[in-house]
């Protein structure tokens, strides 16, 4: 944060307080909540008429909604890695980043919860988990594990934020009275003394010792709802490992995408510097690289055997129907992304946005592909069932759905930005202070 | 003007485009349909037919379902030859029991020719076939000289009123399981002879029976083309009533929720009871910040 060493504590206040919608903001948020509304309408379909206005069916009854569930589950893992890691780690240019991290994963668990119940026939019949639910299954894990991963994601972002919120409740006058009873409501009893300080401090440190196991096991058991099944492509002592470290990839690119936005929507160049993309960027390369690592091991090991059991999925995936998609996950999820981002002129925001773009939406087909295809695939032969059941494409509702789904996620992310600051406050004036002190 | 008429071109291009997709479904609403039946005899009881109407899309068949039926005996062309109509399920098929009103006809011949033609639809044009049947049955019979057990299935046929031996037809002779036929010799299959007999030894010792030991024993012809398809069953007290551990009411990964293994219940409540424990400290570590800062007012 060299670029800030001469800045006033007011002039940083000033550039970190939220900031109001341009017009550019408005039609962004304007534009997810139409989606979103879409999504809302596609979804009242599907309670009324029930899951037959999807294209699941008896084969694939896992289809882009449990996609869309894994995709939120791997990107929801960054709050674990930038904020809990980097502070265990005391990585010290983790400060702008930090807060992006666990906004991204609030969002991201708490569709991942959504678009789990929207997978349900019969959503009402939820409350039966818990009522009859078996701890024997691998469901009833998920549940457990991604309840209590929202309740610490939501907690670390809480009560890393209270000294800001100080800060926001003292600017009244520019936030307006709206949002000044919503800070007084969350923090006014935060007075920064010493032995709050204290007590805030110790348990930001529980909680990021906590949490990290906690992600782990969240993608871990999201990926124990498919390895623990005996089908191909998912029949793998290999997944665990192979999500989460999916999983960290998806997450660094989001982080990527959402530190190129940030910095120049609200204008942060001088917070949100070219050597975080630098820095990021190295993660990004390692953590593709161990991605590919995984994949290679996922893919190449069951093809050297050609199982007869696997041979028409992992065939269908490399050269048959789903082939252009596999590819394309591979290349522009991992690949393409490693040859930008490896080289330092490939570090710079721009290029890192784009490599960071592609790492996301790879990471989405790349979950498609891992639920749907197995799913054609089943050990017992297909008897006289229609020819439709064959394939699978989503209809109307389900792609409205999902895409209300994203929408969701990134419309929670663009109101908070509107109501609180994207980068700590309170943490940048205090690395300021000690690096001028130094 | 020129740009007059660009518009209008344009225009006609648009025309174009959605109008030709409209033309193309118009050329391929009516499809070709297949009619399948076939005739089936249990324990030489009522016959019955089953129709299927499929279409074929590439080189794959696919059912086709709500397609109204007829099926007639010998002539389509008098309403007491009907045997009934009927409309094809999910699966695309449609079953017809022979019912008593035709029985004069019936018992009148030995040959019958079965007449099935389905409704033009607005997806698939009507079609028609037939399907001739000599009236057979078969018989099961076992015997027992204490170490070799042995059946014989006798198929006859009925020619000019009298039962004649049908020989050369190719049966299956197994143990009833479920959904299949365990054969109970070597052969998968046996053809009978002149005199119409097939002999089989029954080599499953030890096969598991019901509570009283008893095996169904079965026969089938398919799909043949003079008899269609015949089954017949018999009971015989030749298996063994194996007496199976009952795991029910044990705690296992497959039981009910309340049989939930005591090392997963260890596991997995420590694990859960352990990070809601530090939550639920950090909620008080909470509390005790929000009371700290109340004090200091």
């Amino acid at each position: 944060m060299e670029n800030i060493q001469n800045f006033s504590r007011e002039k940083i206040i000033n550039d970190l307080l939220p900031q109001k919608f341009g017009r550019r903001g408005m039609i962004w948020t304007a534009t997810l909540i139409v989606i979103c509304c879409i999504g809302a309408f596609a979804y009242f379909q599907q309670l009324r008429k029930g899951l037959v206005v999807t294209n699941m069916g008896d084969y694939v009854s896992w289809g882009i909604y449990i996609s869309n569930f894994v995709f939120f589950v791997a990107i929801s893992l960054v709050g674990s890695l930038i904020t809990a890691i980097f502070r265990l780690a005391n990585v010290p240019w983790r400060t702008p980043l930090t807060r992006i991290s666990e906004i991204i994963a609030v969002s991201a668990i708490t569709f991942a919860s959504l678009i789990i119940i929207v997978d349900m026939g019969r959503p009402e019949r939820l409350v039966n988990l818990f009522t009859h639910g078996r701890l024997q299954s691998p469901i009833m894990w998920d549940v457990i594990v991604i309840g209590t991963y929202f309740c610490l994601s939501l907690f670390l972002l809480y009560i890393t934020m209270l000294p800001d919120l100080k800060t926001l409740i003292a600017a009244k006058e520019k936030l307006g009275k709206p949002f000044s009873k919503l800070y007084r409501w969350l923090a006014s009893f935060w007075k920064g003394t010493e032995a709050q300080e204290k007590i805030r401090n110790r348990a930001i440190t529980i909680i990021c010792v906590v949490i990290i196991p906690v992600a782990f096991c969240i993608h871990t058991v999201t990926s124990w709802l498919f390895a623990t099944t005996y089908r191909p492509g998912w029949d793998s002592t290999n997944f665990g490992a192979y999500f989460v470290s999916g999983a960290f990839l998806v997450g660094a690119g989001g982080v990527v995408v959402a530190m190129y936005i940030f910095r120049r929507v609200y204008k942060l160049e001088n917070y949100i510097t070219d050597m975080h993309f630098d820095k990021m960027g190295k993660i990004l390369v390692m953590l593709s690289l161990l991605y590919l690592y995984f994949n290679i091991n996922e893919y190449l090991v069951p093809a050297f055997k050609m199982k007869k059991s696997e041979e028409e999925h992992l065939t269908q995936l490399f050269a048959g129907e789903f082939a252009p998609l596999f590819w394309f996950a591979i290349f522009v999820g991992m690949i393409i992304p490693i040859l930008i981002v490896i080289f330092p002129k490939g570090r710079k925001p721009k290029p890192m946005f784009v490599a960071g773009v592609m790492v996301v939406v790879g990471a989405w087909f790349k979950r498609y592909l891992i639920v749907t295809p197995t799913m054609l695939h089943p050990f017992l032969p297909k008897f006289d069932s229609p020819l439709r059941y064959s394939h699978y494409f989503p209809s109307w509702e389900e792609w409205a759905i999902a895409l209300g789904s994203l929408s969701g996620a990134l419309l929670i992310i663009t109101f908070f930005v509107r109501v609180f600051p994207i980068i700590s406050i309170y943490k940048t004036i205090e690395q300021n202070e000690e690096e001028n002190a130094n | 003007m020129r740009k007059k008429t660009l518009t209008n071109q344009f225009i006609l291009l648009v025309c174009f485009i959605f109008t030709v997709p409209e033309i193309q479904a118009q050329d391929s609403i009516v499809k070709e349909s297949v009619l399948n039946m076939k005739y089936y005899s249990v324990n030489n009881k009522i016959p019955y037919l089953i129709i299927k109407t499929q279409y074929k899309l590439g080189k794959k068949y696919t059912p086709v379902k709500n397609i109204p039926v007829q099926v007639y005996i010998d002539s389509d062309s008098s309403e007491a030859n009907l045997l009934g109509k009927a409309i094809t399920a999910d699966n695309g098929e449609a079953k017809l029991i022979i019912p008593a009103s035709v029985k004069a006809i019936w018992d009148a011949s030995s040959l019958h020719n079965f007449i099935a033609s389905s409704t033009a639809t607005k997806e698939f044009d009507a079609t028609k076939t037939e399907l001739p049947v000599t009236k057979s049955k078969i018989e099961i019979d076992t015997s027992s000289d204490g170490e070799t057990r042995s059946i014989t299935v006798k198929a006859t046929e009925l020619k000019n009123g009298v039962w004649a031996p049908a020989k050369d037809v190719e049966l299956k002779i197994g143990i009833s399981r479920l959904n299949s036929l365990l054969p109970v010799g070597d052969e998968e299959t046996y053809t009978t002879d002149s005199s119409g007999q097939a002999t089989a030894e029954f080599k499953k010792d030890s096969m598991p029976g019901d509570i009283k030991g008893n095996l169904i024993l079965m026969t089938k012809v398919e799909d043949n083309e003079f008899y269609g398809n015949l089954s017949v069953e018999k009971v015989v007290p030749w298996g063994v009533y194996k007496i199976t551990e009952n795991n029910f009411n044990k705690r296992a990964l497959w039981g009910t929720r309340d049989k939930t293994p005591v090392w997963l219940l260890i596991m997995a409540y420590s694990i859960a009871g352990g990070v809601w424990s530090v939550f639920i400290y950090l909620i008080f570590q909470l509390l005790k910040i929000k009371r700290l800062g109340k004090a200091s007012v």
